[in-house]
């Protein structure tokens, strides 16, 4: 399990990180989100001592983390991070032997992925000539050659194409499913909801939501209701309480209204009024938590 | 993972990178052009006609003058045939005066012996052996005439040919062939050091845009990889100059543009040595201003100042050149930025005693190793600071 304890990072007059904590348990895919200079990058630097925090922690399986602990972790940086002139299948293996593969080993791991990342024919391509997304495919190799328990990607899914997206997904639903720990960042949140166990969210430095989807979810303060009704919903809707805001659109009424409202009698209301043709009462979305996160 | 193995892989990327990368083959193949044209072109020049001038004292060099004109309008076919102009001189001393003011190529001396200047100028060999060629056949002509038997005109032919000698004597030779590896060195090291230190520069800045760097600084320190950097970069550099070298020495050869002289093997081994300290004194410095700079178009800013370093200490050197045992000279061998181009030239020509070159030495290798501590410190720190130019000092305070 890594954990990540109270770290805090200034530089000069900025503060980067301001106490941020959490978990990312083995088996288990994390979403690490927040908006943008809100600290992901940092603390993301932070596990591989690219970033020496003013304060605080950070362990692995209850230990501090050394060189040879980090021979274990695989990452994927924000920008490229690969070499341009190299060969594909020599750039993985260069990658493989510094997290202490033998060269046989590494070598074979790097055909394997580019196999399984489709990329076999693309193998002795410098990296350069490679297309946006297949350059992502071989970064997210390079982070996976050497097999590592822990797994960090900052913006794994930016500028990939719905097919890329869905390749990278697999691929990172595969490694939780082994046993590994995946934390990554990522703006494309409805992504995040669909792929993750469990988010962190970021803001300021500081850690202001973190846990199950599911749980954060249904813990939210707020609920959303969906409406279309033959005839006026208006003096239906008038008997709820709490409404954060509401609006029509496309005649179907969008509210926001507070957790603990009672919808039931809205919906008895309604069917005695005529023919409900949409009602829909849900927690809210991810993205919506994440608003109300950082608000 | 042991810290020779993580040092290793890093020198082994550079080597098989670099190595095989098409911008190092074509620049080992073009200086090797640009030294091999140094010596063939003039070498080709001189195919045409020369007219050599010939000192001549006593009687009988005028026969073997005549012969080899003879010669040389048969051989030259259709093209213009080399001209020969004699003059006669009272003495050897005058003639022997005259060759050393370049006023004739060769002095003959009683048609026996046959006297060339110190070292030796170029197309001065062609001259040298085709008189040996025309006395021969002066020999043949004069047996024929005579009417000796076949084995006594093998035996004299074998055993007889011009006594040849040089008015400089032996020690004086060896210092001019001495100079010429000081100079030829000199340049060289300069070079090696602006060419490798930029690709150490390229090389660090390179990772640094790409971000690739912090993918190995997650498992390597930043001491493996700038070490292993120097040792990859510092091989390859190694292994073009003794091509370089090699393919200088061939070109000599084949022209036979000069006579290729025993070199003095101090001088060698002594511009090995210091091609190594030199390299790795400047490439680190390059290696850390390498990880001030986020983008390539800074880099050659952030070495501003080190190009100016290693150029005042190549001036130094023109100094020792002139007067390898005068102030300046002396000053520069314990100067660390200036001592692996001044101290090389002193063993070469002046008077640098064991003392003074193993004083030099440590003192170079002192600073490698401060520098090892400094630079590399800068380098840590530089390394992550994206965005603008860091300052060396920043850069310093951010490292542990």
């Amino acid at each position: 399990m890594l954990e990540i304890i109270d770290l805090h990072k200034r530089y000069g007059e900025v503060v980067a990180l301001d106490g941020c904590t959490f978990q990312v348990k083995p088996g288990r895919m994390m979403g690490f989100l927040g908006p943008n200079g809100a600290g992901k990058t940092t603390t993301m630097r932070a596990v591989f001592g690219l970033v020496r925090p003013d304060s605080g922690e950070v362990r692995w399986n209850g230990q501090p983390i050394t060189h040879e602990t980090r021979m274990r972790f695989g990452y994927m940086p924000e920008q490229r991070g690969l070499y341009p002139k190299m060969k594909a299948h020599d750039q993985l293996t260069y990658m493989g032997k510094i997290h202490g593969m033998s060269t046989r080993d590494a070598s074979a791991a790097a055909d394997r992925w580019l196999e399984t990342l489709g990329l076999a024919d693309r193998r002795d391509a410098p990296t350069e000539t490679l297309s946006h997304g297949n350059q992502q495919r071989v970064q997210l190799a390079a982070a996976l050659v050497h097999d590592p328990d822990l797994m960090v990607l900052d913006e794994p899914l930016s500028g990939l194409d719905p097919i890329g997206v869905d390749t990278m997904a697999e691929i990172l639903r595969g490694q939780a499913r082994e046993g590994k720990a995946v934390v990554f960042s990522s703006h494309q949140l409805d992504l995040v909801e669909d792929l993750c166990d469990d988010v962190a969210i970021i803001n300021e430095g500081k850690i202001v939501a973190v846990g199950n989807v599911a749980q954060l979810k249904a813990a939210a303060p707020i609920r959303h209701l969906e409406l279309e009704m033959e005839g006026s919903a208006d003096s239906v809707l008038s008997l709820l309480d709490g409404v954060r805001s509401a609006e029509v659109v496309d005649g179907r009424h969008v509210l926001t209204i507070d957790a603990d409202t009672d919808v039931r009698q809205v919906l008895a209301e309604a069917e005695k009024g005529g023919v409900v043709r949409h009602f829909v009462y849900t927690t809210p979305s991810l993205t919506d938590l994440f608003r109300e996160a950082v608000a | 993972m042991s810290w020779w193995r993580a040092v290793w892989l890093v020198a082994q990327r550079e080597l098989r990178e670099r190595g095989r990368s098409k911008s190092y083959l074509f620049s080992t193949v073009f200086i090797v052009i640009l030294l091999g044209g140094a010596f063939v072109v003039p070498a080709l020049l001189q195919g045409g006609a020369t007219t050599y001038q010939i000192g001549l004292v006593g009687e009988g060099g005028e026969d073997i003058v005549a012969t080899a004109e003879a010669i040389a309008l048969e051989e030259a076919g259709d093209d213009e045939p080399d001209e020969f102009e004699t003059v006669a001189f009272d003495d050897l001393e005058s003639a022997e005066a005259a060759l050393e003011n370049d006023d004739v190529d060769v002095v003959l001396v009683d048609g026996t012996e046959l006297v060339t200047g110190p070292g030796g100028a170029f197309g001065g060999s062609a001259i040298e052996s085709l008189l040996q060629r025309a006395a021969g056949t002066r020999r043949v002509q004069e047996l024929v005439e005579s009417g000796e038997e076949a084995a006594e005109v093998v035996r004299i032919l074998t055993t007889d040919p011009l006594q040849m000698r040089r008015t400089a004597g032996a020690d004086e030779e060896d210092e001019a062939v001495r100079g010429v590896v000081a100079f030829a060195g000199l340049v060289l090291m300069y070079a090696a050091i602006l060419m490798y230190g930029s690709w150490m520069l390229s090389g660090v800045t390179e990772e640094k845009t790409n971000r690739v760097i912090e993918v190995l600084l997650s498992t390597l320190r930043p001491w493996h990889i700038l070490g292993g950097k120097l040792i990859g970069i510092g091989l390859l550099g190694l292994a073009q100059l003794v091509v370089v070298v090699a393919a200088g020495l061939g070109a000599i050869d084949i022209t036979n543009a000069v006579e290729i002289p025993a070199v003095p093997f101090d001088s060698v081994v002594a511009l090995i040595g210091w091609f190594i300290l030199g390299f790795l004194l400047y490439a680190i410095l390059y290696g850390a201003a390498g990880s001030l700079v986020s983008r390539m178009e800074d880099a050659q800013n952030a070495v501003g100042p080190l190009t100016i370093v290693a150029l005042v200490g190549y001036l130094f050197s023109f100094a020792a050149l002139n007067d390898p045992d005068g102030t300046v000279a002396m000053v520069g061998t314990y100067i660390p930025f200036s001592a692996p181009y001044v101290a090389p030239i002193r063993l070469a020509i002046g008077d640098i005693n064991a003392l003074e070159m193993t004083a030099a030495v440590l003192i170079t290798m002192v600073t490698i190793a401060l520098l090892v501590r400094l630079a590399g410190r800068v380098y840590a720190g530089g390394l992550l600071r994206f965005g603008g130019r860091v300052k060396w000092r920043e850069a310093y305070r951010s490292a542990e």
